[in-house]
């Protein structure tokens, strides 16, 4: 595995996690089973790389966590999105879509004939 | 204040951590159970999903600030325990950076208080003096001072100071009740303390309003004075004084720092016509000391363009006041008060930075012996893990250790050598104001120069140690040989840069020396030993006229005369070889001298005897001649060789074009050459003599005069003695100066290149003790390495002479290679220090000579021990060493 990937991935897994916290503060477990159920089973994150992502995001400021009765009843750490986080997931949203926008231009340029 | 809650409720972060994973994997379990998972199974699969809680934890943990920190810590632990198993190595490394930058941050204390930032006022740094340069002159002869409405146009037509002030300085006579006291004061312009923007210590400045016409007199006063001759009372502030004859109030005491003009007392001087101190006794005109404050980001260049527009006009209303051809030069006051000396600082400066860079390329060398001793150890560290980044961390930690009590020690050093430095440095182009210390800037560059060499030193072996491929290391014996070898040519250039600047400051530590010796063997034309120069300052009404001052001075030098211990005594206006009144001659019947000047002085008959000047030709000044002011006239060969070159001078007659323009002087009157002496320095003592004249002090009464002592006794034992006779005949006469023609002349020219030498001397005095311990370490490491190949060599029959030669060639193969690099360097650098050298060329053989001299056999030393090791290996033990 390339450096350059996992880089990619992490990036691309805080942004997931941004959104997916903005839609309503959740716990972990929520976190991770949401993701898998909105992307149809073609994200499947890894406790290993989520629960770093998550205390460095909290690290960072752009989560806050919150001890909270969960569903269960069972006390578990909900994490909701701070100030700063929705700005920089709106900034991160923004260069993902240019990103997206100009693979997809690259790749459909018609091929010339040879 | 989270975070530090964090830091010390380790165990409660840590048991989150555990509750929060926990809630996710039994989340997991009851989820599976849901989709109808027997219990077991569902435990078993969420396990397997969740794959392994402890190295998520560890991962989470990573993330962290407070782990880094931690491992952070741990790594100083670490430092310290491997640290305090080998005392010897760390002793010597923290030793030889206290040295450095004990050094280096004392000399930049220097550098920083005397030329960075002096001035405790507004603006320091942007403090500015105007002069006109006459363009014609090659010399120093600028003028500094305008008249008073030469100032009102430069004040309010300039367009680059913030602001001007202007002052002149005069003796003030006050009267604190307890009698008549002299002291120096200055007239300022009343926007001066607004300027300087010093705030009072007690009391007020002086303001605008005091400059007003009818304003009452005030003055105000500095701290040495007020506690001084005042006893720092602070009810004296609101007291009136008379203050040169005159009532005026005390207003203000300004701080111990604020030294403006070197004045004690300062009065306010009114612009307007007529105000008190507009005009110098004898209504003559006044000259103000012009100062201004450049606007920020005003260049000194741009200053002098704006300025020499105003002179331009100016020139035309005052023609006489300026040269044909002038120009405008602006100067930094900072620059005007150091002059010459900044060359000298900088210059030490930097031979202290290479200094540092030898004790740093020593501590280098000796880390990166550390690092290849602990190879096995890092090639251990890396295998269980450690990432590189981690590894450098580590190191550059045990070398911020070092540095850090380098540092603390190295500051301890610094305050006890800035102590010594303030005692031999040269009192004269130091300004008043300078508070040189430790203070905060100072600190602050220390702690810079502790990151620096926490780098310098500790990166270098670092990225060599982590460097290649660090497996094979745990397989070797501890001692790779591709190691050894990459590290030996490292350490072999550490060596030989820490030789070649080493021989830098020994050069320039030995151009000093060398300037030192001949300048204590110039030649002055007089003898300066045992003789004993007192300066008189006559206040207004005592001795005005020439002939007062000859019924006064002939009573002063006959009692002096009489004091035991004495030879002889006499008058002088001028003491040479730094003084001289300088003045055009027409000589009678012979013109074409108008381009030349010669300097004169107006002295007793007993001039020549008391400096030991020898008469060449004709007859001295006798008392007869002094006493009725006959124009007669002694002159030096020089005076003789120039103007009559190999006619007899003897009788001829000229006269002095200066003494034309002064009205105190006499007028159109001739000269008669009467005998020629021997030449006597005049221009300083670097720099041959211009011609020279002696003529009768009695020939005006104008100005201030000296008088010289010659002794049999040791001339200080005399000044007490001395003084009171001088007392005795008016006991109003002040003494300005009353010390030793040595230590007058040592003040003047001896000191600063003394300075020089004994800085400079020391540092490299460090620096070769350094460099040497450089390469005996070095070679002795070599030799430890060689142990193996020297027992086999040793096994086949080699001589112990052929080992100690081969051990030999190689130490000093690296001395001459650090011999050739400092050589190179020299030749290039020591020409910054050329204007502190005379006497010697920058590139003096011989001292260059002496310094290899010395650093090839202090080398050889150094490497002679390890070498005679080297042949008492036993082949033996040394094949089973390994």
């Amino acid at each position: 595995m390339g450096e350059a990937k996992i880089e990619l991935l992490r990036g691309t897994l805080d942004m997931l996690i941004l959104k997916v916290v903005a839609l309503c503060p959740s716990h972990g477990y929520a976190i991770a089973q949401r993701l898998q159920q909105i992307s149809k089973d073609f994200f499947q994150v890894h406790q290993g790389s989520l629960y770093p992502a998550l205390h460095r995001l909290e690290d960072r400021g752009w989560l806050q966590a919150e001890w909270k009765n969960s569903e269960t009843g069972r006390e578990a750490k909900f994490y909701a999105l701070t100030k700063k986080g929705r700005r920089q997931m709106d900034a991160e949203v923004v260069n993902w879509e240019r990103l997206c926008d100009a693979v997809g231009q690259v790749l459909r340029a018609p091929e010339e004939e040879s | 204040m989270r975070w530090i809650r964090r830091l010390f409720q380790k165990s409660r972060s840590e048991k989150q951590l555990d509750q929060e994973l926990r809630f996710h994997l039994d989340q997991q379990i009851a989820d599976y159970v849901a989709a109808g998972i027997p219990l077991d199974e569902a435990r078993r699969r969420a396990r397997l999903d969740f794959g392994g809680l402890e190295r998520v934890k560890e991962e989470v943990r990573d993330t962290r600030w407070e782990t880094r920190l931690d491992s952070l810590f741990r790594d100083f632990r670490y430092a310290f325990r491997s640290l305090r198993k080998d005392r010897r190595f760390v002793l010597t490394a923290i030793l030889a950076l206290a040295l450095g930058i004990g050094a280096t941050t004392a000399m930049f204390s220097l550098v920083y208080n005397l030329l960075i930032d002096p001035l405790p006022y507004k603006g320091g740094n942007r403090l500015t003096v105007v002069k006109i340069h006459d363009m014609k002159e090659s010399g120093n002869r600028d003028r500094e001072s305008f008249s008073i409405p030469e100032f009102i146009d430069c004040r309010t037509q300039n367009h680059v100071f913030e602001d001007v002030v202007g002052s002149y300085n005069l003796n003030v006579l006050y009267d604190d009740g307890k009698g008549l006291r002299k002291t120096g004061g200055a007239f300022v312009t009343t926007n001066t303390f607004e300027f300087f923007g010093v705030p009072p210590l007690l009391g007020r400045g002086l303001t605008q309003e005091d400059g007003n016409p009818g304003a009452p007199p005030v003055f105000v006063m500095n701290y040495r004075l007020w506690q001084g001759e005042f006893s720092g009372d602070s009810t004296v502030v609101g007291k009136t004084l008379l203050v040169n004859g005159k009532p005026r109030t005390l207003v203000g005491v300004m701080p111990p720092r604020f030294q403006a003009y070197g004045a004690r007392i300062w009065l306010p001087l009114g612009l307007y016509p007529g105000a008190e101190g507009t005009a110098a006794p004898g209504n003559l005109p006044v000259y103000l000391w012009t100062l201004g404050r450049l606007k920020p980001g005003t260049s000194l260049r741009a200053a002098a363009a704006d300025l020499v527009v105003i002179a331009r006009r100016l020139s035309k209303f005052y023609p006489k006041e300026y040269p044909e051809q002038f120009t405008v030069t602006t100067q930094s006051e900072v620059e005007a008060v150091m002059g010459d000396f900044r060359t000298m600082l900088y210059a030490l400066l930097a031979a202290v930075f290479m200094l540092l860079l030898i004790a740093c390329s020593n501590i280098a060398s000796l880390l990166l012996a550390r690092a290849t001793v602990r190879q096995r150890e890092i090639a251990i560290r890396a295998s269980l893990g450690a990432s590189r980044g981690r590894l450098i961390r580590q190191l550059l930690v045990e070398s911020f250790v070092l540095s850090a009590g380098g540092c603390a020690l190295g500051c301890w050093f610094a305050y006890f050598g800035l102590k010594e430095l303030m005692a031999i440095i040269p009192q004269g182009p130091l300004p008043d104001e300078a508070d040189v210390g430790l203070n905060a800037a100072v600190l602050l560059f220390a702690l810079g120069i502790t990151v620096l060499t926490t780098i310098l030193n500790g990166l270098t072996p670092a990225l060599h140690t982590v460097r290649g491929d660090l497996y094979p290391r745990l397989t070797a014996s501890g001692k790779s040989v591709s190691g050894d070898f990459r590290h030996g040519r490292l350490r072999a250039g550490l060596v030989i840069v820490e030789v070649a600047l080493s021989i830098v400051l020994l050069a320039g530590a030995g151009l000093l020396m060398r300037t030192c010796f001949a300048l204590a063997h110039v030649d002055l034309g007089y003898k300066s030993k045992n003789a004993l120069l007192v300066r008189l300052i006559f206040p207004e009404g005592h001795a005005d006229t020439a002939d007062q001052k000859r019924v006064f001075l002939r009573q002063v030098l006959d009692r002096v005369t009489s004091l035991p211990g004495v030879t002889s005594a006499a008058e002088t206006v001028l003491v040479p070889p730094y003084e001289g009144w300088q003045s055009g001659l027409t000589v009678a019947g012979k013109p074409g001298f108008e381009k030349l000047t010669s300097f004169f002085d107006m002295c007793s008959e007993g001039y020549f005897q008391t400096l030991g000047i020898p008469l060449v030709r004709g007859r001295l000044l006798s008392k007869n001649d002094v006493d009725s002011a006959r124009r007669v006239a002694v002159v030096s060969q020089t005076f003789a060789h120039v103007y009559f070159f190999q006619d007899d001078p003897i009788g001829q007659k000229f006269k002095f074009n200066v003494f034309d323009q002064v009205p105190e002087l006499p007028h159109d009157t001739y000269f008669e050459i009467i005998g020629v002496v021997g030449d006597v320095l005049n221009q300083g003592l670097q720099t041959s003599p211009i011609p020279q004249v002696y003529i009768p002090y009695t020939t005006t009464g104008f100005g201030n005069r000296a008088i010289l002592v010659r002794t049999a006794v040791p001339p200080d034992s005399l000044v007490a003695a001395v003084r009171e006779q001088i007392r005795a005949v008016d006991r109003d006469v002040a003494l300005q100066e009353a010390k030793s023609l040595e230590s007058y002349l040592y003040e003047r020219s001896y000191q600063t290149p003394e300075f020089g030498l004994t800085t400079l001397g020391t540092f490299a005095g460090i620096g070769l003790l350094l460099a040497i311990i450089g390469v005996f370490s070095v070679m002795a490491y070599n030799v430890s390495l060689q142990t193996h190949e020297i027992g086999v060599r040793m096994a086949l029959g080699a001589q112990q002479s052929k080992i100690l030669t081969m051990i030999l060639t190689k130490g000093m193969r690296l001395v001459a290679w650090g011999v050739v690099i400092g050589f190179v360097a020299s030749y290039g650098l020591t020409r910054f220090l050329a204007s502190q050298i005379w006497g010697v060329s920058a590139t003096d053989p011989w001292t260059f000579g002496t310094v290899a001299a010395i650093i090839l056999t202090v080398g050889l030393a150094a490497c002679l021990l390890p070498a005679r090791r080297a042949t008492q290996v036993d082949p033996l033990i040394a094949l089973r060493y390994e």
